[in-house]
């Protein structure tokens, strides 16, 4: 029946709607990639320190000429080639490493997200020559986290939401006109949407990743014939413990199947999220990536697609792994309280149900 | 005490909004006009409003697929639609979305390079000095040993300016195109730093011998005999920015 079938289509456009227009999906996921890339960035600035001279200031191989050159070609741009002087350089530096931090602690997270994707993109486009696959993973998260809601969950500015919400106590919001409420409402339907469309081009743009480095692996013949980890290992470059790659390297057969658990593990993964079978793919592509991290001394690669691993972790995961967290540290925080009563002996008890009593009620007033 | 008052106002209080989207909807609105013009407005604004946030959105789904469609047809192995899409596909994807996730595939590199460097000097006198073989893959390789942190300058700046150059070149050492006199001046000053940073001193003119030394197969290691590595000696670069 024509009519059962346009009010059945009807019924599925706005269960989509509602889908992608009421609830912002996996919050969670997206504080911990904003926290995850903007603590890499700054581990990976401050590690290239001593050698940011090199990398991207203006003394470097890569003059600014050269790379102005390349802008030119390519249609990339970066701050850093405004000016070729040396103390506009380690101003850049600064405003970058300071970005990263408040990134990562989700200060004025939206405002904190585009300047993070401006800096991550001055730096990466400035020495292109010098990037690797994790540098352009951090690169594209960078720009789809601005699209995210990444704040809302562990930050500052949830903190502050909190805080200000505790304080506004038993008051209710302040009254808006019908006008200004219809566009509240657009507005947050709005930032829902524009957060679920990125966090969907994040998980697809991870599965193209994985999807397409497994089937151009497939076409290699050290994959199939299960001797590619023997030549990774044996690559000077990435042997920062040779005796550990040559200890490996004996062993053949678990060499082998780690070649074809490679490949199967990055063909397979599209396909396996969603159902629970993702939680141990998850869990073997992080053992991966460790050992990857370890043997190839490549950890900021390995970190970058460890983070990115985590947007298919759903919010109630991160949940139990909070109220894990939360039990872990009271019941250290009982033990230190235990432990110093025991030492001091002291007739005062540990206060804990007063204090946080009098906090919350005085929070409501 | 403040709570129990609020029920009792609520109906007030819808008045009371209506008013207050009154004064809002423009300067010149005096609260003379009835509340009927007022609500009126109100619902087309709603109305207009509702209009455009439909529109927004599935602009934002419709390009999120578009992005997704040609961001995988970029990653994918060259096939029949990627190929006649290409300009559409390359507009969209570079530069910021370029991507390449070819990591140790279709096949890890089976080989060692090996990148050394000598520089010449004038004298005052015309005479020409020649230094020894300075081995830059020696010094990254060093510094990589026992780091669990390697830098960038060691494990990317000489690899990927290598392997740029053979891409850009070829076979020969004539720079054909723009670009690849670009990656030549890269090299050229990557190797005057690193000479000028290790042994000091000025030099004219400066020349890369790359050794490429294939990794053994499995088994073969230390029976067999081994594949004969390959050298490249390139031409003496003149020495511009760096060095002198």
């Amino acid at each position: 029946m024509p009519a059962g079938a346009a009010r059945w289509a009807i019924d599925r456009i706005r269960t989509l709607w509602a889908l992608v227009t009421v609830r912002p999906v996996s919050l969670y996921a997206a504080s911990v990639l904003r926290i995850g890339y903007g603590l890499l960035y700054l581990i990976f600035l401050l590690r290239e320190f001593p050698y940011r001279h090199e990398i991207w200031g203006p003394s470097s191989p890569w003059t600014p000429a050269l790379a102005r050159q390349l802008f030119d070609q390519t249609g990339w741009n970066s701050i850093l080639t405004l000016s070729d002087s040396r103390t506009y350089f380690e101003l850049c530096y600064a405003t970058a490493l300071v970005t990263s931090t408040l990134f990562m602690l989700g200060w004025r997270t939206r405002l904190l997200s585009v300047l993070f994707a401006v800096v991550v993109i001055s730096f990466h486009a400035r020495s292109i020559f010098m990037t690797d696959g994790g540098d352009n993973l951090i690169l594209l998260m960078a720009v789809y986290l601005v699209l995210t809601a990444c704040g809302r969950r562990w930050s500052l500015d949830a903190r502050r939401v909190r805080i200000r919400a505790a304080r506004a106590g038993g008051t209710t919001e302040p009254v808006r006109s019908f006008l200004s409420q219809q566009l509240r409402d657009a507005r947050i339907a709005l930032i829902t949407v524009v957060h679920n469309c990125g966090i969907f081009v994040i998980a697809a743009q991870v599965c193209f990743l994985y999807g397409s480095t497994g089937l151009y692996k497939v076409q290699g013949a050290t994959w199939g014939n299960g001797t590619a980890l023997h030549y990774a290992l044996n690559l000077e470059l990435f042997q920062p413990w040779p005796a550990l790659s040559h200890l490996v390297d004996q062993y053949p057969l678990p060499v082998a199947l780690a070649c074809y658990m490679t490949v199967l593990l990055q063909v397979a993964f599209p396909f396996v999220l969603f159902g629970r079978l993702k939680y141990p793919v998850l869990a073997l592509l992080l053992c991966m990536h460790i050992g990857i991290a370890v043997l190839m001394g490549l950890p900021l690669f390995s970190g970058a697609m460890i983070v990115a691993d985590a947007v298919f972790l759903p919010d109630r995961f991160y949940c139990l792994l909070w109220r894990l967290w939360k039990r872990a540290t009271q019941r250290i925080g009982a033990k230190d309280a235990d432990a110093s009563l025991g030492q001091r002996s002291a007739p005062v008890p540990a206060q804990p149900g007063p204090v946080s009593a009098t906090t919350s009620s005085s929070a409501a007033r | 005490m403040g709570k129990t008052r609020w029920p009792v106002s609520s109906a007030m209080r819808s008045a009371d909004v209506r008013e207050l989207q009154q004064s809002d909807s423009g300067p010149a609105s005096n609260g003379c006009q009835s509340d009927g013009v007022a609500v009126g407005r109100g619902q087309r604004g709603a109305r207009v409003l509702k209009a455009g946030l439909r529109t927004v959105v599935v602009l934002c789904l419709f390009t999120t697929l578009v992005h997704v469609v040609l961001v995988f047809l970029h990653v994918a192995p060259a096939n029949t639609v990627s190929k006649r899409y290409t300009a559409a596909i390359d507009a969209w994807v570079y530069p910021y979305f370029e991507q390449n996730w070819r990591l140790f595939a279709p096949d890890p590199d089976s080989v060692n390079r090996q990148i050394l460097a000598r520089t010449a000097d004038t004298g005052a006198d015309g005479s020409v000095k020649v230094s020894d073989w300075f081995d830059l893959t020696a010094v990254d390789n060093s510094t990589v040993e026992h780091n669990p942190f390697p830098s960038h300058t060691t494990q990317n700046l000489l690899r990927r300016a290598w392997t740029s150059y053979t891409e850009t070149h070829g076979g020969d050492d004539k720079a054909r195109t723009e670009r690849a006199v670009m990656i030549q001046k890269y090299l050229n000053n990557i190797a005057a730093d690193r000479v000028t940073a290790h042994n000091g001193g000025t030099f004219d003119f400066i020349q890369l011998r790359v050794i490429t030394q294939p990794i053994p197969a499995p088994g073969t290691a230390t029976s067999g005999p081994r594949t004969p590595a390959e050298t490249r000696l390139l031409p003496w670069w003149k020495v511009t920015t760096h060095g002198k």
